[in-house]
């Protein structure tokens, strides 16, 4: 038989971490927060570097490579990874304090310097890159759904999965009106008055576009039931993939675990 | 003239509703065209400001959480900037409510307003979790700064208040810009939108 | 007489105006029929359906006066329910999607959703009327990537799927052109022939001409004639009050005029050509 158009909305996923549900991620992702704070507040070594923060990090590439993502999640993480070196370096050479550890002509790399530097770049690095695994293995239509199912008023998720069409729509259109004004002449190279100046052409007419196609939007949500009362029937559903106990549990043991060592360190 | 009364509930109306998305659009948008222009400024927060002037703060506030959200799917490290693009929200709405977008001397003001609440509240964000750099073009001038001995905080004041106070200005003058050409039988359905419309009386 | 709407002594101006749109109206809609709306631009066409809807005051704002009444109910006792009464569809197809579905079989499907209607019965009733109204071929695709004529052909399928009483129809093909305009009103005509109320807004006169029982003419806000289309669309005076009458009718008075004696005026091509030919045969005989 012919798959109905029902079936063909859904999203099936034969990765079971790719197809946890959505909810578990989150939960894997808070608690993963959790830990990344109590580990980088863990000083090692003699100059106290919270080394355990750099490690914990093949957590994510873990879980992005068992989600079969690998690649995908690689190629999300280059913009946080550029970030995080940026912090990186500039934290190294330019935090004054404490013991001078190594210098190079004029740079030098104080005790305090690299202190600050591994925690601020690896704690970015840790908490961006949990939600990167997130997002990376979750669909838009996923969050939207799992949003909804987590007893979010209908109203706000429906501002939130417009906002990700919208995101698309407009800027699809600025493209259009940005190569229309440049065939009618508006320069936008030169210096920063005329680039600056070449905003207004390619703006003004979005914006106002898309507040005169709210209006009539509203008109046509009306005209669907949107402000119908009573509950609503969803034809995307969401899926489990069986492993959402397993990762429940053992994301909280983990952290647990993590806690309870840090507090140790503190008592012994 | 009756003192207009305000309520989050109406503030929220089906129309607001559909602006947050148009608003959190136009962010990014903003952001986009700012970026293949080579303009030296963000101009990521148009939306927020357009939302809030019309639909006033609350509205506004929300329109800029969800910029920050949505943009953070992309890259998490926008979700610690929430709170700057919440209080651009509310500080434009509540100007817009207190009619502060009428004559000229108020724009001024009002822009000035917003570009120092917007480097106050970003201010502590950088320096505190980023160590003053964030990696975009105006944090490496802020890089140089500290290199050369300024203080952080000094440093960051520096190189951010100019390019805020050219942000707020291009930012405030799209939207009006816009509003100016929206016609008052549409304006009259924003919570805020009569503050724009020109007396015939 | 089965009324299913009623306008009783309406008077409805928009915000930041002195003049009304709508002047003193008084309007029954019996149910089953199909009503063709002309007047000029700024006739006070669209802020009709407006109010029909309930739009107006509801959204637009501005002052009415007099009372709608659905099924004896006034219509702002509905509330969001009113979608399910009437059905609405407007001029520009680009604005009439859900901006939330990735597909046009979903987008369709919206507003059931909202409705709560049960999985298994969406998906046959979506399906149906993807058929209906020649559009299941595009039933995967985004509705972002549809041609005017195919949004309006969707726009019409996702409220004719929830099954309204009345349609209320303003001006659909003013923005499509002659082959969009065409399968449209091969919709309408199947809503016609399933007898459901409709209200319809159009420039072309002919298209009404074929359509409408009875026409509702509009002038400077005020209905300046109603009643039975034969009657109404023949009726030359109309002419001087800038409405725009079938050029087949126009046609049928001059030749009355000239001593051609024919048994009605016509008022679509077929009539014409039918009534001229019969006035011809008679002509010769004599």
């Amino acid at each position: 038989m012919e798959k109905s158009y029902i079936e063909k909305i859904q999203i099936h996923k034969t990765n079971k971490v790719a197809g946890l549900h959505p909810a578990t991620k989150f939960l894997v992702v808070i608690m993963y927060t959790i830990c990344t704070f109590v580990l980088s507040s863990v000083s090692l070594t003699k100059i106290g570097l919270p080394l355990l923060a750099i490690p914990w990090f093949l957590v994510v590439l873990l879980l992005c490579a068992a989600s079969g993502a690998l690649n995908k999640c690689l190629k999300a993480l280059k913009a946080v990874v550029f970030i995080a070196l940026i912090i990186f370096v500039v934290q190294t050479f330019l935090v004054p304090g404490g013991e001078v550890l190594v210098r190079f002509g004029f740079l030098k790399i104080c005790e305090k310097g690299l202190r600050t530097a591994i925690s601020l770049s690896f704690m970015i690095l840790d908490i961006a890159g949990i939600f990167v695994w997130l997002f990376q293995t979750t669909e838009n239509k996923e969050i939207s759904r799992a949003l909804e199912e987590s007893g979010m008023n209908y109203k706000a998720a429906y501002v939130f999965t417009s906002t990700l069409q919208m995101i698309n729509i407009l800027s699809d259109n600025s493209k259009t009106i940005m190569n229309a004004q440049r065939a009618r002449g508006v320069e936008t190279e030169g210096n920063m008055l005329i680039r600056a100046k070449a905003f207004f052409p390619t703006l003004v007419p979005l914006v106002l576009g898309a507040v005169m196609g709210s209006e009539e939007r509203v008109l046509t949500l009306e005209a669907r039931g949107f402000s119908m009362q009573g509950e609503k029937t969803h034809l995307f559903n969401l899926e489990k993939s069986g492993a959402e106990g397993a990762f429940k549990v053992v994301s909280i043991l983990i952290t647990v675990l993590v806690v309870v060592g840090r507090i140790a360190l503190w008592i012994l | 003239m009756e003192k207009k009364k305000y309520s989050i509930k109406e503030d929220f109306s089906m129309l607001a509703l559909l602006i947050i998305p148009v608003g959190v659009a136009v962010n990014f948008v903003g952001g986009q065209l700012a970026s293949l222009l080579k303009l030296p400024m963000y101009l990521d927060t148009i939306g927020t400001i357009f939302a809030s002037m019309l639909c006033g703060p609350w509205v506004g506030a929300v329109t800029g959480a969800l910029t920050n959200i949505v943009t953070g799917i992309a890259n998490p490290v926008n979700f610690a900037f929430i709170p700057v693009n919440v209080l651009a929200g509310l500080v434009t709405g509540f100007l817009a409510r207190g009619k502060m977008f009428s004559v000229w001397w108020k724009w001024i003001l009002s822009m000035l307003i917003m570009a120092v609440v917007s480097i106050i509240s970003s201010a502590p964000i950088v320096v505190l979790v980023y160590g003053g750099v964030t990696g975009s073009g105006t944090s490496l001038i802020t890089a140089a700064a500290m290199a050369a001995g300024a203080n952080i905080w000094a440093a960051f004041f520096g190189t951010e208040g100019i390019f805020t106070v050219l942000d707020r200005i291009i930012s405030f003058l799209i939207c009006w810009a816009v509003i100016k050409v929206i016609p008052a039988r549409t304006l009259v359905k924003f919570g805020c939108g009569s503050n724009y419309i020109k007396d015939n009386k | 007489m089965d009324i299913i709407m009623e306008c009783k002594n309406v008077t409805y101006s928009y915000p930041l105006t002195k003049k009304p749109a709508i002047k003193d109206l008084n309007l029954k809609l019996e149910r089953g029929k199909f009503y063709g709306v002309i007047g000029e631009n700024g006739s006070g066409k669209t802020t009709l359906c407006a109010v029909l809807r309930g739009f107006a005051p509801s959204f637009y704002k501005g002052e009415m006066e007099g009372e709608v009444l659905v099924e004896g109910k006034k219509i702002g006792e509905y509330g969001g329910e009113l979608a399910k009464k009437i059905g609405f569809v407007f001029q520009n197809p680009f604005t009439q999607i859900s901006g939330v579905k990735d597909t046009v079989f979903e987008e369709v499907a919206y507003g059931l959703e909202n409705f709560g209607v049960p999985v298994e019965e969406i998906e046959r009733r979506v399906v149906d009327v993807m058929k209906m109204t020649d559009i299941e071929h595009l039933a995967e695709k985004s509705p972002f990537e549809l041609s005017g004529g195919q949004m309006q052909r969707v726009a019409l399928a996702s409220v004719i799927v929830l099954e309204p009483d009345l349609l209320i129809i303003d001006e659909p093909t003013s923005q499509l052109d002659p082959e969009g305009t065409e399968s449209v009103f091969a919709i309408i005509q199947k809503m016609k022939e399933k007898h459901k109320t409709i209200v319809l807004v159009e420039h072309k006169i002919d298209l009404i001409a074929e359509y409408a029982d009875e026409v509702l003419v509009f002038k400077d806000g005020t209905m300046i004639a109603n009643g039975d289309k034969k009657e109404i669309l023949s009726d030359m005076s109309l002419l001087e009050q800038g409405a725009a009458l079938p050029q087949v009718a126009i046609l049928g008075r001059k030749l009355q005029e000239k001593g051609l004696s024919l048994s009605t005026i016509p008022v679509t091509e077929k009539q014409a050509v039918e009534v001229i030919a019969e006035a011809l045969k008679e002509r010769k005989r004599s």
